[in-house]
């Protein structure tokens, strides 16, 4: 085992909360198919001859409930952004001449007072300030962009179990962000499950 | 707060799990071996975020397993040094206050980094601040009004500097053959903890620093 490169790539929380929703999503559609199987063959009365039961690591399902549930808790500004309004937020800050670390913390905790800009970025006044409000005020407009559309947005996550059946569970639609309309400055958004956008843009080897 | 790493490590497939297409297997695999682990020097590993490259499958002689090289790159927690994270007090006492994630929760406020003059209630065992307070000992500090304190609950959420990040090896060496069967076992470290700060203005508990009017003045507490 070899750590090839410990710091390869900067993530955002909003990245890391979608694949861990996406993660999610698949480990309940197996759990469902899994059980409907088994009750078709109980049901056709073959012996319930165990042919394939792929194991769910216990770790991996603490871990990816507990950070959704942190990730998508009230006082995240995750509920209400999205790929798109990330990418636009990431865009217009461009002029202010931050670092990439002072880029994703505003990401992360969607500053909208000067206070808590004070805490993220050095230096405030002597580098932006009376920019300081634009600044903010893209954020905010970054927010705002779209109120919480996730199923499961602000809901606790349930107990872990394996069996879901009694859930109603809605998979998590990605697909329905990407209608929204775009900043014609943004990044043009291609899906390829590694949130390209975003992520060539936070990448730390680019420096 | 979150980072990719790139790992390169040699994976064993069951026969079991021959069925399954190996990128998923393989993924499975990695996953069971790494998430929620602490890697040293690397962070508290989370998931597979993908593939880089994997070779064939090569059956050893001994086991029926196939292994596989691969390289993949693994989503990692790990905030770096003076980034700025959300967080939920998880319990205080005489030495500072303790934080957690929820997934994570070996994150430490020592008395140090608490904003001045605050000092620790044993009343209510929570740490509270005395803004603009010319009192220096904590006995005067708990002579003041209880009114004036912002206290630091149990259950906040609070908005904290990372400072310094430690990881503990404590992998048990060889047995001691002088010591015979029952080795005594030492109060166990975590594996990976976090210093933090509250000391500066905008941190500590997110009320503090609410304004409650839109007027733009900036430094204003709650």
């Amino acid at each position: 085992m070899e750590v090839v490169n410990a710091r390869s790539a900067l993530l955002s929380n909003f990245e890391v909360l979608n694949l861990l929703r996406e993660l999610d999503a698949e480990h309940i559609a197996r759990t469902k198919t899994a059980i409907r199987v088994k009750k078709e063959e109980e049901a056709a009365g073959k012996n319930s001859h165990d042919t394939h039961t792929e194991e769910i690591s216990e770790n991996l399902r603490t871990v990816e409930l507990e950070a959704i549930q942190y990730l998508s808790a009230d006082y995240q500004p995750s509920l209400h952004q999205s790929d798109a309004s990330i990418t636009q937020l990431t865009g217009s800050l461009q002029p202010f001449g931050l670092s990439k670390a002072e880029k994703l913390q505003i990401v992360n905790l969607a500053p909208t007072e000067p206070v808590e800009l004070y805490v993220i970025v050095e230096e405030l006044e002597d580098r932006l300030g009376n920019r300081m409000k634009d600044l903010l005020a893209a954020v905010s407009k970054s927010l705002n962009e779209r109120a919480p559309e996730h199923p499961n947005g602000a809901v606790v996550v349930p107990e872990v179990k394996q069996t879901h059946d009694e859930d109603a569970v809605e998979v998590y639609e990605e697909a329905d962000q990407e209608t929204w309309e775009y900043d014609a400055n943004a990044m043009e958004f291609d899906d390829t499950g590694e949130g390209a956008g975003v992520e060539g843009d936070l990448d730390v080897d680019d420096d | 707060m979150f980072v990719l790493s790139i790992i390169k490590d040699t994976i064993a497939i069951l026969p079991t799990n021959f069925g399954v297409p190996s990128a998923q297997a393989l993924i499975s695999e990695i996953n069971k071996k790494y998430a929620n682990r602490v890697l040293h020097d690397v962070g508290l590993c989370i998931c597979v975020f993908d593939l880089v490259e994997a070779g064939e499958g090569k059956v050893r002689y001994g086991d029926g397993c196939l292994w596989y090289k691969v390289r993949f790159r693994m989503v990692v927690f790990r905030p770096f040094a003076s980034e700025v994270i959300l967080a939920k007090v998880k319990s205080s006492d005489e030495d500072g206050i303790r934080l957690s994630v929820g997934f994570f929760d070996d994150i430490y406020v020592p008395l140090a980094y608490l904003p001045q003059p605050s000092a620790f209630d044993p009343n209510e065992r929570a740490h509270f601040w005395l803004p603009d307070s010319e009192a220096t000992t904590a006995h005067e500090l708990l002579e003041s009004a209880t009114a004036d304190r912002m206290y630091i609950d149990q259950g906040e959420v609070v908005r904290v500097r990372v400072e310094a990040d430690e990881f503990y090896d404590d992998e048990p060496g060889p047995p001691k053959a002088s010591e015979g069967i029952a080795v005594k076992r030492e109060a166990r470290r975590a594996p990976y903890s976090m210093i933090c700060s509250i000391a500066e203005q905008g941190l500590g508990p997110v009320p503090w620093w609410k304004s409650a009017q839109p007027d733009g003045d900036a430094m204003e507490e709650a």
